[in-house]
């Protein structure tokens, strides 16, 4: 048993419990509230009356796959041969020990979305991991949260510009929709026991054609978005997206879908002319309006330990903090199919949180201690 | 003139004057500053019921406006290729204000910067700095040139050996071909002045003129190095020539900073906030500017837009004090120090009588993140307002 005493505990489900404590067992949160009596023997982790939050979830990243300070050994994001990739599975890319993990214990990140590049049209299946200090992968992934897709500019000029199709938005959308109609009569054979030849991109699309499986789809300019919605529609898929950098030109079509979309790297410049309008309009007017959002830093192009400071940023361009702390733990959570057991502080959920020196938002505040499931990942030196 | 009242001003060369008034003349000078100004006959009163006023961003190292901000391929003008020593370009014929980067700056609170061509040669070329409000760029200009780029480390040896498959190809190499040029700049030099002794006439060398500037001390040698083995080569070339130089990006600053204490190095440091894109800034980290600074280093921070996008320039600023630096002595290193290292602090880098008005408006502490720039002036005008969303 773990008891964290004299926590000013913002579980961001249920308000702030100021003086609170929380107990957890076996990994989860057991019990939280004003009045919870400390268990004997348990171990204690006082607060000080600091601020004690649910750990922050990156819900897209390339953490371990595309590894800091590695250069080219590191990159193992983008499997950019075809661009029908689906069979590729980010569990087989990540390194656990790769330098970005340390940064996101450091930074009070506790669940981390992986997912593969925006080279292909179909990339590959992203998962979930916790920043558990592990060697082993599979210790710390909890699920595989989606299939990785991606449409604009990438896939066209990675392939276009080796004289290979698609070269053009339309070829995009052509060679999804071939790959995307070939999975779907695949399963359709199967079903009906025709025992069909093995193919390996219809075999790995099978849990999206049955919608086991959301779709993220990259899309930055407000058309891919449109085009991204069609698509899914016409297949009958389940997806959310990815970047949404344009979604500030199309609130409404957002919210006529129910999109829920990671937005990001907010803080990163205009790199491409598909994002050349990035700014926090869209989840300023997001937030505003309702669509479900979390903030992205797609760590690699802007540093993971910097999502925090995103949030931030969106507070001093207008939005209000309870809602941007949100969006970088339980909306996340949500965004990749996990809000049942990370993103707040509740009976049930894992144990995964931070004790900050200050208030959380602030850009002068640090991680003090970040706990994974029960387990201390990480404790600042304070000298 | 322009009275603004009712403000929290924050001249850097002093302490924070609360209720502080400060008078802009019609030329966009700092007429007066302090608590007790009279109203001029006809002057605009502005009350700032109580907000925060900065000195205007001096980005000391920046490629706003020769990167491309979402133009693609179209817009990147930062390295001439390929030839790996070429001082005869410079930053000031890439320049595009009418780039979005330029209204970022603006909006990011910077009115001045000086803008560099790329590191992906050994000697890159000039270097000026200008403000960031404008149509046509030489009117803008501050300075120029305000120094020559090189490069060691990483991006010379990726561009022309790997790439190109041409000298430099190491790190080794790299140094050599810097040396090797201001050896000839120095036979140049020998040239001029012996032609000058004997009345000859003298016929001047574009690809030599930079580095004489360099030789001369007329302009710093301002040398990309990240990694400490990159700083320490840049600190050995320099102090052989004898030059005036920076140490641009400064990564590794913090596993040698009393060493660049001793050297008396200048680090502009940055750009801050980075995901360690590469190797050689594998060891970077946000604590950089603190370490320095404690260790007597004289530092800048940096954005290298779009490397730090530059409009969160002031957010580098709140992330490198919280490792213990305080308000003024970060501020002072987004805005005095670089104007002083460029030579450019008697027009910008602090709120002082005589200087150009060039001051930011923000609604709050400089680095709280409940703050946002709400206007920027260059000059006594507003050039920027936050948008309403």
């Amino acid at each position: 048993m773990l008891a964290v005493i004299n926590a000013r505990l913002e579980t961001v489900a249920n308000g702030v419990i100021e003086k609170g404590t929380m107990l957890v067992k076996d990994g989860k949160i057991v019990e939280l509230g004003a009045n919870v009596q400390v268990p004997e023997g348990a171990k204690i982790i006082d607060a000080f009356s600091r601020t004690v939050t649910p750990g922050i979830i990156e819900a897209h990243c390339h953490a371990g796959i595309n590894e800091k300070g590695v250069g080219w050994e590191g990159r193992d994001s983008n499997e950019s041969t075809s661009p029908i990739t689906p069979w590729c599975n980010a569990r087989d890319g990540i390194n656990m020990l790769a330098a970005d993990f340390d940064e996101f214990r450091e930074a009070g990140i506790t669940t981390a979305g992986v997912l593969p590049g925006s080279a292909n049209l179909l990339g590959g299946i992203a998962v979930a991991v916790k920043t558990k200090k592990t060697t082993i992968v599979d210790e710390a992934m909890i699920a595989e949260i989606g299939m990785k897709s991606a449409f604009g500019e990438n896939p066209k000029k990675n392939y276009g510009g080796k004289n290979k199709s698609p070269s053009t938005r339309m070829g995009n959308a052509a060679v999804m929709r071939e790959a995307l109609s070939k999975a779907k009569q695949y399963l359709q054979r199967k079903e009906n026991g025709e025992n069909p030849k093995f193919d390996k991109n219809s075999e790995a699309l099978i849990p999206v054609i049955e919608q086991k499986i959301p779709l993220l789809i990259h899309c930055h300019r407000a058309d891919d978005i449109v085009t991204a919605a069609r698509i899914c529609q016409e297949y009958d898929l389940k997806y959310v997206l990815e970047h949404v950098t344009e979604g500030h030109l199309l609130v409404d079509f957002i919210l006529k879908h129910d999109i829920d979309s990671a937005v990001g790297p907010t803080m990163q410049y205009g790199s491409k002319v598909e994002n050349k309008d990035r700014d926090f309009r869209t989840p300023i007017l997001f937030a505003r309006h309702g669509a479900k959002f979390c903030f992205t830093t797609d760590h690699g192009v802007v540093a993971g330990r910097h999502l925090r400071t995103t949030a931030g940023i969106a507070v001093s361009k207008g939005m209000c903090p309870e809602v941007a702390f949100k969006a970088i733990t339980l909306n996340a959570a949500r965004h990749i199919g996990l809000e049942d057991s990370v993103g707040s502080l509740e009976v049930g959920k894992d144990a995964d949180f931070v004790v900050w020196s200050g208030d959380p938002l602030a850009f002068t505040t640090f991680a003090d201690i970040t706990v994974v499931e029960g387990k201390v990942v990480y404790e600042r030196e304070v000298l | 003139m322009l009275l603004l009242k009712n403000a929290k001003i924050y001249p850097i060369t002093g302490h924070v004057i609360e209720n502080g008034q400060m008078l802009i003349d019609d030329n966009g000078k700092i007429k007066a500053i302090g608590t007790q100004i009279k109203t001029p006959a006809g002057a605009n009163e502005l009350d700032l019921a109580g907000k925060t006023v900065l000195p205007g961003l001096v980005d000391i190292h920046s490629h706003v406006g020769i990167w491309g901000d979402g133009e693609g391929p179209t817009g990147y003008d930062g390295n001439e290729k390929p030839a790996p020593v070429n001082p005869k370009i410079s930053a000031l014929d890439a320049a595009n204000p009418w780039q979005r980067s330029f209204a970022g700056a603006r909006e990011g609170g910077i009115t001045t910067l000086q803008i560099l061509p790329g590191s992906g040669n050994p000697i890159g070329g000039l270097a000026f700095a200008c403000k960031t409000v404008g149509t046509i760029i030489d009117d803008m200009v501050i300075k120029n040139p305000t120094g020559l780029k090189g490069a060691l480390g990483e991006n010379p040896k990726k561009n022309h050996g790997q790439n190109l498959k041409h000298a430099p190809s190491t790190r080794m190499g790299t140094a050599s071909m810097i040396k090797g040029y201001f050896e000839q700049v120095k036979r140049y030099l020998d040239k001029q002045e012996k032609a000058a002794a004997a009345g000859q006439a003298f016929y001047k060398d574009l690809q030599y003129e930079p580095g004489a500037m360099v030789l001369k001390k007329e302009i710093p040698f301002r040398v990309h190095a990240h990694r400490h083995d990159d700083i320490v080569t840049a600190v050995r070339l320099c102090e052989e020539l004898g030059v005036n130089y920076t140490i641009e990006h400064c990564t590794d600053g913090h596993l040698i900073a009393d060493f660049l204490a001793e050297h008396q190095v200048t680090a502009c440091v940055g750009p801050g906030l980075s995901p360690s894109s590469k190797v050689e800034t594998a060891n970077f980290t946000d604590a950089n500017p603190a370490i320095l600074h404690r260790a007597g280093v004289k530092v800048c921070l940096m954005t290298d837009h779009p490397f730090l996008n530059c409009r969160h320039f002031i957010v580098y600023g709140a992330i490198s004090s919280k490792y213990g630096i305080s308000v003024n002595d970060t501020l002072k290193m987004m805005t005095l120090n670089p104007a002083e290292e460029l030579g450019i602090a008697d027009r910008v880098g602090s709120l002082e009588v005589g200087k150009d008005a060039d001051f930011i408006i923000l609604n709050g502490h400089p680095f709280s993140y409940k703050t946002a720039i709400e206007a920027t002036y260059i000059e006594g005008k507003k050039v920027w307002e936050l948008p309403v969303i």
